[in-house]
């Protein structure tokens, strides 16, 4: 075994490092505008989020104008197929939201990020409100792309009398989406494991839930709760779902719900872990 | 001045890093060497705060990393060379990371001169070669002008001359009274312009002295050339003198060139050449970390 050598390395001799600041709550505060500037430039400078833009935008348009001009069999109003785009618009944004975190951890860059801003809040914030901004642009993309396609199939407007606001509920459930997908993205670390499961849960587990789960239950599933802040009453699957359904803000809750813990602990996880 | 202070890292069982204890001076370079797994990343991932230790601390100046208010602005660390997204240009990497440290975004184009990466700074990092990597990484570390650079292997895919280029600006860059911390596998390239050597081996630490203290207490070896090798290793085994056989000479340590020639002319071996050897420093640390290292060739 070799014996350690004595430490003779140079010290009182040689220069200091020049006065070095210790951080404070409020230069915490004010390094949020940096780190916001920062993660709005990660995400606007990668293929993958002019894509999923594409996606929302010409697959909006495809299906909207698609429904309306091949499904015959009942009337149908701009009103009505322009949000028949959202739930997939959602889907998008949840990826876009993996894709914030998920790229960093796959490129390892997550350990410039974080040694750059130890207060790993700071961080979390600014990608929080990123990818609420990104699941904003895409859903007003998706919703722009779902009634273009509508008017372009000549469809009749019809009750436009809710349209805002179930605009506005549209907005926040892609918001939340794409936040939901940030904060699973923390808690799985894995880009491709996170965007799989998202799939399979709201296109697999959540449909068989719905099977065999009573509505008084199946209403609290995340995409069930985010997909009925769409509806204001219709297209409910049955008499029993529509009885028990929760309201427009009561879905909201849900879904937000499930988001914020999602994020508190991709939060406490991010704290914890060690990052390579 | 940087003072690691009874840092201890545990995987599991297996202590990665123990009870490291060592000051990195200002206005010097120090070169971390140590064998594969000797837990040099591990050290350097927890001086800027990304790997917790079980025990001890890092300070700068007497602040810890997290405790710094500008940490970009202090320390500009460099721990893997390939973390950078594929898609993203070299120009945009560096905005992002100048725009996360408060740093205004002229030095992007500061950094990117110094680095030599002016023609390539609109391209995909995707289709940058390991050396360019290193140089955009440097770039990265430079952005908020720090005092302090913590490298790990930075020489890594660069080209003879990029090397060289790399030794030169941080040799300036201590001269200039920044701290230099360059952990590297090449001993031969650390000794042209280290000042002092932090050596480890399985986690411990081994040395921790100028690069001069180490190679002042190196032994003399002595070198024979002899057409009758067999014999005198019979009769330097026989005095217990220990020898290595390199090419066709060998290389004896622990003693001096009056005894071996001693021993060869009474047992009438005729010896071609007897030189004393200065021993290289990678031959010092190469003897100091052997005995720890995980991996080593037959």
């Amino acid at each position: 075994m070799t014996t350690p050598h004595a430490t003779t390395m140079p010290s009182a001799a040689t220069p200091d490092l020049r006065h070095l600041e210790t951080r404070t709550p409020r230069g915490d505060a004010r390094a949020v505008a940096g780190a916001l500037e920062s993660e709005w430039i990660k995400a606007v400078t990668v293929r993958a989020t002019g894509t999923i833009l594409a996606l929302a935008l010409l697959g909006g348009l495809a299906v909207s104008w698609s429904v309306s001009t091949f499904v015959t069999d009942r009337v149908q109003y701009v009103a009505d197929v322009g949000f028949l785009w959202t739930g997939v618009t959602a889907m998008l944004a949840a990826i876009a939201g993996v894709l914030l975190f998920g790229s960093e951890v796959q490129h390892g860059t997550l350990a410039s990020t974080l040694a750059a801003r130890p207060a790993r809040w700071i961080i979390v914030l600014a990608k929080t409100l990123v990818a609420a901004t990104v699941g904003l642009v895409l859903g007003a993309a998706g919703l722009a792309a779902g009634f273009g396609g509508a008017v372009l199939a000549g469809l009749e407007a019809g009750d436009t009398s809710s349209v805002a606001t179930t605009i506005g509920w549209a907005l926040l459930y892609t918001s939340l989406s794409a936040v939901l997908g940030l904060g699973l993205s923390m808690v799985v670390r894995n880009s491709t494991a996170a965007i799989g499961g998202l799939l399979v849960w709201a296109f697999v587990v959540e449909n068989l839930f719905r099977l065999f789960l009573a509505d008084e239950i199946a209403r609290f599933l995340p995409f069930v709760a985010g997909n009925h802040l769409l509806s204001d009453g219709s297209g409910f699957e049955s008499a029993g779902a529509l009885a028990v359904a929760l309201t427009r803000p009561e879905n909201a809750l849900v879904f937000g719900g499930y988001t914020l813990v999602a994020v508190v602990l991709g939060t406490v996880l991010l704290y914890r872990r060690d990052t390579n | 001045m940087i003072t690691v202070t009874h840092l201890t890292k545990k995987y599991g069982d297996r202590l990665a890093v123990d009870d490291l204890t060592f000051p990195v001076a200002a206005g010097r370079v120090t070169g971390f060497v140590g064998p594969n797994g000797a837990g040099k990343s591990t050290t350097m991932r927890m001086m800027v705060g990304l790997t917790r230790p079980d025990r001890g601390d890092v300070r700068y100046s007497g602040i810890r990393y997290r405790d710094l208010r500008h940490p970009a602005r202090t320390v500009g660390a460099v721990l893997e060379a390939r973390s950078m997204h594929p898609g993203r240009t070299a120009r945009n990497h560096l905005r992002a990371a100048a725009a996360l440290s408060g740093i205004p975004t002229r030095r992007v184009e500061h950094v990117l001169a110094d680095v030599g990466l002016e023609t390539a700074a609109d391209k995909r990092t995707g289709t940058f070669s390991l050396g360019m990597r290193q140089r955009l990484a440097l770039a990265s570390a430079l952005l908020g002008e720090p005092q302090v650079l913590l490298l790990d292997e930075p020489s890594n895919g660069l080209d003879p001359d990029g090397i060289r280029w790399l030794r030169d600006y941080l040799a300036d860059f201590a001269t200039r009274g920044g701290t230099v911390f360059v952990s590297s596998h090449l001993i031969s390239e650390l000794s042209m312009f280290a000042h002092d050597l932090v050596v480890v081996g399985g986690g411990r630490l081994l040395a921790a002295e100028s690069v001069q203290a180490i190679t002042g207490r190196n032994d003399i070896d002595v070198r024979v050339e002899t057409p009758q090798p067999t014999e005198l290793l019979e009769h330097l085994a026989a005095a217990g003198i220990a020898a290595e056989v390199r090419a066709d000479r060998l290389i004896l340590r622990g003693t001096t060139r009056a005894a071996v020639s001693q021993i060869a002319f009474d047992n009438r071996i005729h010896v071609l050449e007897l030189t004393d050897v200065s021993r290289s420093l990678e031959d010092s640390l190469l003897d100091m970390t052997r005995p720890t290292a995980e991996f080593a060739s037959a």
